[in-house]
């Protein structure tokens, strides 16, 4: 038991030996070529053997090539910049601050195409260990191991340490090619003209989320007496129902990604109101309003690409709309005559105007297709302002001179550009 | 209230000054520079650091003959420049131009628009001088430009570098601008750069006002090295 506590101690401080000073995450490629660069051209590990150490301490990472880098080794302008590296690199030094400045070392680097170089130098008690890869100027990883006399320890060591994590396929060479040349997704420009057609659902009531209730509770709590009496006839909302679904139809266009305008269409149907315990409507089969909303909106947005099949436009919108009610009402067919409050119905104006107000983005998959969410207010009403006349008091009050809701609606669009 | 007023209009302008105004960072430490140099140094670049702008200016003033300027007025400074180093660090070790010349002229980054250029020595070589011996520390003067009513950041900003200066006026100061680099020869890097700016009011310009404009030059140098040393 205590020798083997002994050998656990042992293994715990001989892995606490080796430490990475930093790792930028370079791509170690499957069957990844590895070129050994020993700064004393007296390498501490054999090639051959550290791509066996590298299969066993990678399973991803198919056959390794392995040999000494000879000709780096034999070159001044690499020796020096390796001996400057091993005399730099030191712990918690930003890897920017171990860049080639020779260019003549940095061409070296930028022709590795996808070599590992493997920087190893002694110092003291531990080797020093740098990676280098055709991406950058400076080293991508690198930290000490404990140097060992083993050579097969060693390069179990820095297989460990510095090669322990997930491999990609090397890429062909004509695949690298196509690579370096196709464009970037994220780069477009923006089309001077964008157009979107589409049809969604939403939700729309008086009351707004987040605000006191009495707001509006006066008009939605309010039922309809014999026909036509309510507390008050500002809103229509003291009339017929408030909260309801509709359905929308829209089509719309952007000028350069910037500025737009929207033509749409909702559709709802709403019930009328009525007391249920006036006596007078027992005659009454159904009563409601079909409600169509025809407006045109100006939108402001700006497109964000997120990758390559995802953009996302945040967008603000204020537009005007017209408002039409069809009533459609029917008493039960028992009934011979209706009463006389029936034929006196309350009787709502041809049409209402008024304004729409809001936000929303449109998230555009794949360049065609949209999910659009809107939020907003929107208003009916007539002119608040008429000029006053003599007879004012005498004049019957405008039903429906001013009707504010809320909505939220949900739509599925297609998109075209020119 | 319309006191209250002019306070808000006030601090409102003064923000849109402050906002709108550019901050530079005129020094870059190494994370390991922990020690200024003390006692003693090297210095190189002294050769061809001095520039002095406006010649007819200056010739005028410090009765020297205007094609003689450059050569004269620089051979003053340098030498002047090296008087002072020696006072203020016991030992001086002056290294010829030479040391440094094969090095490419470099940029090396201040601020995200302030480079300094100069030529700085290879990686993995230490400079050495005439007898063989590698200094520890050099201070490398890169650019020491005298000219009058200049700012660093036309020079050194390289948005700014193609303004024009407008007409020729009467100047109000005697400026000069001076790059420089503290170089650790041993691990060659660059322990602290700079670029530092000076000005003189002018009263009447002689030629011991230009000694004493190098002497504050040096005592900055000086100042700068210490305080740039890493926390």
């Amino acid at each position: 038991m205590k020798k083997l506590l002994a050998i656990l101690m042992v293994l715990v401080a001989w892995a606490s030996a080796s430490e990475v000073y930093f790792d930028s995450r370079f791509t170690l490629w499957k069957d990844a070529t590895i070129w050994i660069w020993a700064l004393d051209g007296n390498s501490p590990v054999n090639a051959n053997e550290f791509c066996l150490s590298l299969r066993r301490n990678n399973t991803g990472i198919g056959e390794p090539k392995c040999r000494q880098l000879g000709e780096w080794e034999r070159d001044s302008i690499a020796t020096r910049y390796g001996t400057w590296l091993s005399n730099n690199l030191e712990k918690g030094l930003p890897s920017s601050y171990l860049r080639v400045r020779h260019p003549g070392m940095a061409a070296k680097l930028q022709t590795l195409e996808d070599n590992i170089v493997l920087f190893l130098a002694p110092q003291g008690k531990n080797i020093q260990v740098a990676i280098f890869d055709e991406t950058a100027q400076e080293p991508k990883a690198a930290g000490i191991v404990r140097a060992n006399n083993d050579k097969i320890a060693l390069s179990d060591d820095i297989a460990a340490t510095f090669f322990d994590k997930r491999t990609k396929r090397r890429l062909t060479k004509e695949e690298r090619l196509k690579q370096q040349t196709e464009p970037d997704d994220l780069y477009k420009e923006v089309p001077h003209l964008k157009f979107w057609a589409g049809m969604g659902i939403g939700y729309s009531q008086a009351h707004f989320p987040l605000t006191p209730d009495n707001w509006t509770s006066s008009h939605t709590r309010s039922r309809v007496k014999n026909y036509r009496i309510t507390k008050d006839s500002v809103s229509l909302w003291n009339f017929i129902e408030d909260d309801d679904a509709f359905l929308s139809l829209y089509a719309g266009l952007t000028w350069h990604g910037f500025i737009g305008v929207e033509l749409m269409y909702r559709y709802s149907n709403r019930d009328m109101k009525t007391d249920k315990s006036d006596t007078v409507y027992q005659e009454l089969d159904h009563w409601n309003f079909g409600q169509h909303d025809i407006g045109l909106n100006v939108l402001f947005s700006m497109t964000y690409p997120i990758n390559p099949w995802l953009s996302i436009t945040p967008l603000a919108f204020i537009g005007f709309q017209y408002t039409f009610y069809n009533e459609d009402i029917e008493h039960k067919s028992d009934v011979k005559t209706p009463s006389r409050a029936y034929q006196y119905r309350v009787k709502f104006e041809d049409v209402y105007k008024g304004a729409l107000l809001g936000i929303g983005g449109q998230f555009v998959f794949k360049k065609h297709y949209g999910v659009d969410l809107r939020m907003g207010l929107s208003s009916r009403g007539r002119d608040l302002y008429e000029a006053p006349s003599p007879d004012a008091g005498a004049a019957a009050t405008t039903i429906g001179r001013f009707t504010l809701d809320c909505f939220i609606s949900l739509g599925f669009e297609y998109h075209w550009t020119l | 209230m319309m006191f209250k007023k002019s306070i808000l209009s006030i601090g409102f302008a003064i923000c849109m000054l402050v906002g709108c105004a550019d901050s530079y960072h005129w020094t870059v430490s190494h994370p390991f520079y922990s020690k200024a140099p003390y006692g003693g140094i090297a210095v190189t670049g002294l050769e061809n650091a001095f520039v002095i702008t406006r010649s007819s200016w200056f010739a005028k003033r410090l009765e020297i003959d205007k094609d003689s300027i450059q050569i004269k007025g620089t051979l003053h400074c340098r030498s002047t420049f090296e008087t002072e180093m020696r006072k203020s660090y016991g030992s001086l070790l002056v290294l010829p131009d030479s040391v440094n010349a094969n090095s490419p002229e470099e940029s090396l980054k201040l601020d995200e628009r302030i480079f300094i250029k100069g030529r700085i020595p290879e990686q993995g070589v230490s400079l050495k001088d005439s007898a063989g011996n590698v200094p520890p520390v050099i201070l490398i003067l890169h650019e020491f430009i005298i000219g009058t009513d200049l700012k660093r950041e036309n020079f050194f900003d390289y948005a700014l570098i193609h303004n024009e200066s407008g007409g020729i006026r009467k100047p109000d100061n005697v400026s000069a601008i001076f790059s420089y680099t503290l170089w650790d020869n041993l691990k060659q890097r660059p322990l602290f750069s700079a670029v530092d700016e000076i000005q003189q009011p002018i009263t009447t310009y002689k030629l011991n006002n230009l000694t004493n404009l190098i002497q504050m030059a040096v005592q900055k140098i000086q100042k700068n090295l210490y305080a740039g040393v890493s926390k």
